[in-house]
């Protein structure tokens, strides 16, 4: 038996359109701790680890651990059937092949239920080590997406450099290239609006603008960003889901071999 | 000298050095106003006799040094220190007037600096201009037998050594005298002259002839005012002109890179029009003559074709890539084609096609509705079948697919090349059309040659031959198509033109090029033949726009779909081919 309800219920919707333009179908695990996901894309270049702790929602009910598959479309079809406002409670039954997703509106007048068939997904869990990662970038999510949004219409690739001056994403295409360098700024009137650049050493990555595109559609999820660089290891940018958790997204950087090269092989 | 000028050289003095605060040495005297050395100094002493007072004399003294009476000395020395100077000199020695000048220059090179300005300036001008320096005629030291001649180069080298030596020789002197000074002396000369000349020139210059003018001097120093004019300003203007040159000569390298380009492209194109046309024409009215119904053939063709096409635009992401593929192999002619191809001149064409083309046209366009309406049914099956955009109507979309295609290609490359598209287009409208014409031709020909291989066991010989008349009325049909088309070719001529043409642009070797630029040639052989088709297929309007409802139906799915597959390729799945792109699975193992 498995009864999610959680409160804010946009939250769910958000997190759903964040991921399933990245994902189709994915394995949503719940478990005692929480309601966790974790899909990579289809080609194995990217990767969203999604978690809600049982502690952000207002009732948890999981009586053991259970994955169910969803077609992340589907799922949110299903949602945007709910209002913003909607208390979304995610039901479904051991051994059952549905999932129940109820919206009840704030004022309690109006109650949906919608039932989605579940799917088999073979879905392969990856094991992710924690990891000392070389440099962190905090900055606000609208301007890391305005960025990104901005140089996939240069490049295909951004090249992320973390320095001291700060954190330069650069990309170069066809018409020419683009730089966009942001320093460390914490002297802003509002916390989420800084910028802060942890760096242990320097690191400069290439990665597939058209990820970074999409991993910014978390954005509203969060008013802050964190990008953690790492040579060697996939970029990891992560949007905080206030007192509940996080979604993060993984991309597998680019083989930087040949600079000229920048654009993808047919 | 007659009084009157000494006058006037007398109160230039005195302006130069009250006024200007110039060194006036006997040499810049003598220079200057074209009069002796021994004159000049005399000038000066007279000067220094009447304006003695509060000026600075500089003697030079010369003769035996009682310490070493074996060297001839000359030393310079100042006023004050004249007497003193006098004593260490053995027995007589002579003494004369140096300079003049408002103080004594705390740096001992300021005393050059005038007459080495002047100098300087003597010997910039043109080796043919005699000037006081270069015939030495105020030399002290006369002697009748040495010839004075202008333009003999061994007077005017020979002018500045004896300079040369005379400068050493002083610096020498004034080495006995100031050992110190010396060797500052000469390295200041080598430094400060240079930077001060260009500064002094001009003021000499303007203080010379403000000079004349007021004052009416005598005719020597007019005269000297006029040289000097004419000195100060040539070396500058020498100057100029030797940066105007060199700057000409790199700009006029510049020029001449973008004027090759365009007289290549004019003159290849002209070439290749020429070259081409009787050629093609030929052939093309044969291959008309010929029709026939291969259309399978050229079905064939075009499949090939599409997918050289898809290659292309996939290539096209990359500039690199472009000059890929397969067509470039099928025919030779085409190349030749695709040089005349890239002068064709867009829409105009056409019409021009239309008239230069109308004796050829009639026949193509008789054939052309015979096998088009023949086609297209069989063009319907095929893509019902195929269901593939560029296969579908096969002549039209085979040759849409083949535009699109060039037409993608060009446009990546049209950026670059529009320069040249425009040098094209004004060259001849009615080369372009010729060479359209050709290119039609051309096209024609290649299909014929490359259908018969694909469809040799299919079809019978004659077939073949019809087949080639059917790739023509195909690439008739394209032309209509293409006219938009032909904007896009350009780009893609551009790298033909570059390789192809000679400097000259008269000799287009036509075989040259390969690769992409054949397609896009064909692409624009297609075109304009597709123009003429069209000018001249008024009868056939119905069929032709039947055809080129299609073609557009077809150009945009042929578009599309390479478009399409560029997104892919930009996708999921392009990332993935994408061989530098890491994946997730390198980095977390799975649990």
């Amino acid at each position: 038996m498995l009864e999610l309800r959680l409160v804010q219920g946009s939250l769910l919707k958000k997190v759903l359109e964040s991921i399933k333009d990245l994902v189709t179908d994915a394995n949503f695990d719940c478990s005692a701790t929480g309601f966790s996901l974790q899909a990579m894309d289809s080609s194995h270049v990217a990767l969203v680890a999604l978690l809600l702790r049982s502690e952000g929602f207002e009732h948890y009910r999981c009586d053991r651990s259970i994955s169910m598959g969803m077609n992340l479309g589907n799922m949110s079809k299903m949602l945007k059937c709910a209002g913003n406002d909607d208390i979304i409670t995610i039901k479904a039954d051991d051994g059952s092949d549905t999932v129940t997703f109820m919206f009840e509106s704030p004022t309690q007048d109006k109650i949906s239920d919608f039932e989605m068939k579940l799917m088999d997904i073979d879905s392969e869990h990856l094991g992710i080590p924690e990891a000392e990662y070389h440099a962190i970038v905090r900055m606000p999510s609208a301007e890391f997406a305005r960025i990104c949004k901005d140089l996939s219409g240069i490049g295909d690739t951004v090249v992320i450099s973390v320095t001291k001056e700060g954190v330069k994403f650069s990309t170069r295409g066809d018409i020419g290239t683009a730089n966009i360098v942001c320093r460390q700024n914490t002297t802003v009137d509002k916390p989420e609006e800084a910028t802060i650049i942890e760096m242990n050493e320097p690191v400069s990555l290439t990665f597939a603008l058209r990820y970074m595109n999409s991993f910014t559609k978390a954005s509203p999820l969060s008013n802050t960003v964190t990008i953690s660089l790492s040579s060697e290891l996939p970029v990891v940018v992560e949007y905080k889901i206030a007192e509940m958790g996080y979604i993060r997204f993984y991309l597998a950087p680019k083989i930087e071999e040949d600079e000229d090269e920048t654009k993808p092989q047919v | 000298m007659a009084q009157i000028e000494t006058q006037g050289i007398l109160q230039d003095i005195e302006t130069l050095v009250s006024d200007q605060l110039q060194v006036v040495s006997y040499k810049w005297l003598s220079r200057n106003y074209l009069v002796s050395s021994n004159d000049a100094k005399r000038l000066l002493q007279e000067f220094v006799e009447n304006h003695g007072n509060g000026l600075e004399v500089v003697y030079a003294l010369s003769g035996q040094l009682k310490s070493n009476p074996l060297s001839y000395n000359v030393r310079l020395v100042s006023g004050p220190q004249l007497a003193e100077a006098k004593e260490e000199f053995d027995g007589n020695c002579s003494i004369g007037v140096y300079s003049v000048q408002p103080c004594i220059p705390k740096d001992p090179a300021t005393i050059w600096n005038a007459e080495f300005v002047q100098a300087e300036e003597l010997h910039m001008q043109a080796p043919t201009v005699e000037n006081c320096l270069r015939d030495n005629r105020f030399c002290g030291i006369l002697n009748s037998f040495v010839m004075r001649n202008v333009e003999g180069t061994p007077m005017s080298t020979a002018a500045p050594q004896l300079k040369t030596k005379l400068a050493a020789g002083t610096s020498k002197t004034n080495l006995d005298h100031q050992d110190i000074a010396i060797p500052k002396q000469q390295q200041n000369k080598g430094e400060q002259t240079s930077p001060k000349a260009g500064l002094q020139a001009p003021n000499v210059i303007k203080d010379v002839k403000s000079e004349s003018n007021g004052i009416g001097v005598a005719h020597q120093p007019n005269k000297a005012p006029a040289d000097k004019e004419k000195v100060a300003p040539l070396p500058t203007n020498k100057k100029k002109i030797q940066s105007d040159k060199s700057s000409s000569a790199s700009g006029g390298s510049l020029a001449n890179l973008w004027g090759r380009a365009s007289v290549k492209s004019k003159s290849n194109l002209t070439a290749e029009n020429n070259n081409l046309i009787p050629n093609h024409a030929g052939a093309s009215a044969e291959a008309q003559i010929c029709a026939g119904e291969a259309v399978p053939g050229v079905s064939s063709d075009d499949d090939d074709q599409d997918v050289n096409f898809k290659r292309a635009s996939n290539s096209e992401i990359t500039r690199k890539r472009r000059v890929v593929f397969d067509f470039s192999d099928e025919d030779e002619c085409e190349d030749a084609v695709n040089l005349a191809s890239p002068e064709y001149p867009k829409g105009k064409s056409c019409q021009e096609l239309k008239e230069s083309s109308n004796t050829l046209v009639p026949y193509k366009t008789n054939l052309n509705f015979d096998e088009q309406v023949e086609d297209k049914p069989e063009v319907k099956e095929e893509i019902s079948v195929e269901g593939e955009s560029n296969q579908p109507c096969r002549e039209d979309s085979t040759v849409v697919s083949k535009v699109t295609n060039a037409g993608i290609i060009l446009t990546a490359k049209t950026d670059s090349s529009v320069p040249e598209k425009d040098a094209n287009k004004m060259d001849k409208l009615a080369n372009a059309a010729k060479t359209q014409r050709d290119a039609g031709i051309i096209l024609t020909e290649k299909t014929h040659s490359s259908v018969p291989d694909k469809d040799a066991n299919k079809m019978d010989k004659p077939a073949n031959v019809a087949k080639k008349q059917s790739c023509v009325t195909e690439k008739d049909v394209n032309k209509l198509d293409k006219p938009t088309n032909a904007t896009s070719r350009s780009p893609q001529r551009r790298k033909v033109l570059k390789t192809r043409i000679d400097e000259r642009g008269r000799e287009v070797t036509e075989v040259i090029w390969e690769g992409k630029e054949t397609e896009s040639k064909k692409a624009d052989s297609s075109t304009t033949l597709k123009a003429d088709s069209c000018t001249t297929e008024k009868a056939d309007k119905a069929v032709t726009s039947a055809t080129n409802r299609p073609p557009a139906a077809q150009k945009s799915v042929a578009n599309s779909a390479p478009k399409n597959q560029t997104a892919k390729a930009g996708g999921k799945k392009g990332v993935n081919k994408d061989p530098k792109q890491g994946n997730i699975l390198s980095f977390f193992k799975k649990v």
